[in-house]
């Protein structure tokens, strides 16, 4: 099965999955075809939500190019970074922060560094301060996570796979564990790193609002076996505000993703 | 100080007057002959009469096979914990044997580890490593396999070796369940040690219990026992209060 939408090579491609497959064995039964066919280029600064069911490969498609999950068929790459180690070339945050929970703040933003590309003559602690000031939570620097809130700890797991500054930011359903105050806080925070870095972020999400709020280019996925259903870009301003809510488009593009998930009668 | 500060210490040491003095009053009021059980005030006196240079010279031989023995089975069993669960050859190679070793009751081979070994440190240090290895084996081993799956991966993207995944992420995550091996292993080493000063030993306490029941001493051979009782209790402590300063992001621990 060839993808309804094949994906269009722009000049400067970050990330490029080349008709991928992916087959999880099963003790059981028939193995589980997580990524069918998909194919997609994704172009380098650009904010790139991964919208669908669970099911449908989005998490599986981010494991690959996180190099935690091999491909069954076809390639991931990585494009112009081959040189490049760990948090360097492909930054993670999770759905949990994830911290190391004897490290202290500062110490778990610094954690990437020394099995990364480090540049030689660079202050990376500096770095992580200047870091966690852009966040808020410099007065925290030298407490331990258990000390700080959810919504803290997932800032401090942002500036972590910035330390190295890194081409490429994953992030798997990072908001989803927060309460919808903080979530709606980190959102705007999170566009707003993007507008400032010019980072390639590639965003898993099921959440049909966050995926049109932080977006440039959304694209929806479908269950068993998962495949790509859609692709658009987000005409929006790329400076996004709570006001971007009561953007004329706005619900016009969550529409889209709604059909691309349920099909045209849902919506 | 306030009453409600004072609770947790006046209270325990009111109950443990009352359990003294009970006993005291027992023996006297049924004359329980001193040979079955001595009244507390016998075993403090036998206790001075025996005298603190003597008492001490005993203590520290106690306290010295204790250290060594503990301090050699963590040399043995944490390393070894780490290979066990990092390592699935290992782990598949070694497991079997550490379980049937384990099944052998130490306390049975130690007269035939004395004849093997001869009177002396070595037999009583080989009987407290033994004891002690393998709940410091086991609790390292099984905080090393409690990793999170999640830490584990971050430690993958951020491009971290095998090797270096073991030693930033797991070893750290496995510390408050190796201090727990820690506090299971001190006190099996107290009792390691007087195993092994019963079969081989011309000193120490173990040795003053079996030389002094044999003279039907019962007092002093109390005394022994109660020395021995707060050395694991002081050492149990002290292991926790390492813990405690090593671990200072791990959930405080009651004591």
């Amino acid at each position: 099965m060839t993808s309804a939408n094949p994906s269009p090579r722009p000049a400067n491609e970050a990330i490029r999955f080349d008709y991928v497959s992916v087959e999880f064995k099963r003790r059981q039964g028939d193995p589980v075809l997580a990524l069918d066919n998909f194919d997609l280029s994704v172009a380098e600064g650009r904010f790139v939500s991964l919208v669908g069911p669970s099911g449908c490969g989005k998490s599986t498609a981010l494991r690959l190019v996180a190099g935690l999950t091999e491909v069954t068929r076809g390639q991931v790459r990585v494009v112009g970074a081959g040189h490049l180690r760990g948090f360097s070339r492909v930054a993670v945050v999770f759905q949990s922060p994830n911290l190391l929970p004897w490290k202290t703040v500062i110490d778990n933003v610094m954690y990437p560094v020394r099995f990364g590309s480090p540049a030689s003559d660079f202050d990376y602690r500096a770095r992580a301060r200047e870091l966690l000031d852009m966040v808020g939570l410099s007065r925290f620097a030298d407490a331990y996570p258990a000390e700080l809130s959810g919504g803290m700890q997932q800032r401090v797991a942002i500036c972590r796979s910035l330390i190295l500054d890194p081409k490429i930011l994953l992030m798997d359903e990072p908001f989803s564990a927060l309460d919808a105050l903080t979530r709606e806080e980190l959102q705007f925070e999170l566009r707003r790193i993007h507008q400032h870095t010019g980072k390639t972020i590639l965003f898993v999400t099921h959440s049909i609002s966050e995926s049109v709020l932080l977006a440039d280019e959304i694209v929806v996925m479908a269950p068993r076996p998962g495949r790509l259903k859609d692709r658009f870009d987000v005409r929006l301003p790329p400076e996004r505000t709570p006001t971007i809510l009561h953007h004329p488009d706005f619900p016009r593009y969550a529409d889209r993703v709604r059909e691309g998930i349920y099909g045209k009668t849902a919506a | 100080m306030s009453t409600a500060a004072l609770r947790p210490i006046a209270l325990p040491a009111f109950a443990f007057a009352l359990v003294i003095a009970l006993w005291e009053f027992v023996v006297t009021a049924f004359h329980i002959p001193v040979f079955l059980l001595p009244p507390p005030s016998a075993i403090l006196s036998e206790g001075i009469k025996f005298g603190w240079p003597l008492i001490t010279v005993h203590t520290t031989a106690t306290l010295q096979t204790i250290l060594l023995g503990f301090a050699c089975a963590v040399v043995f069993a944490v390393p070894l914990g780490v290979l066990l669960a990092a390592n699935r050859l290992t782990a598949e190679a070694l497991y079997p044997l550490i379980v049937f070793a384990h099944a052998v009751p130490v306390i049975a081979i130690a007269p035939i580890v004395v004849v093997s070994f001869g009177v002396g440190l070595v037999s009583r240090l080989i009987v407290v490593t033994l004891i002690c290895f393998f709940p410091i084996m086991v609790s390292t081993a099984s905080g090393i396999l409690n990793t999170p799956r999640d830490m584990n991966d971050l430690g993958i993207t951020v491009g971290a070796s095998k090797v270096q995944r073991v030693l930033t992420i797991s070893l750290p995550n496995a510390l408050p369940f190796i201090f727990n091996g820690f506090r299971i292993g001190i006190t099996g080493s107290v009792i390691g040690a007087v195993v092994g000063e019963f079969v081989s030993a011309n000193a120490g306490l173990g040795y003053i219990i079996v030389r002094s029941t044999s003279d039907f001493n019962i007092p002093l051979a109390m005394a022994a026992v109660i020395i021995l009782a707060v050395i694991s209790v002081v050492l149990y402590q002290f292991v926790s209060v390492i813990q405690a300063w090593a671990t200072p992001w791990a959930p405080k621990l009651d004591r």
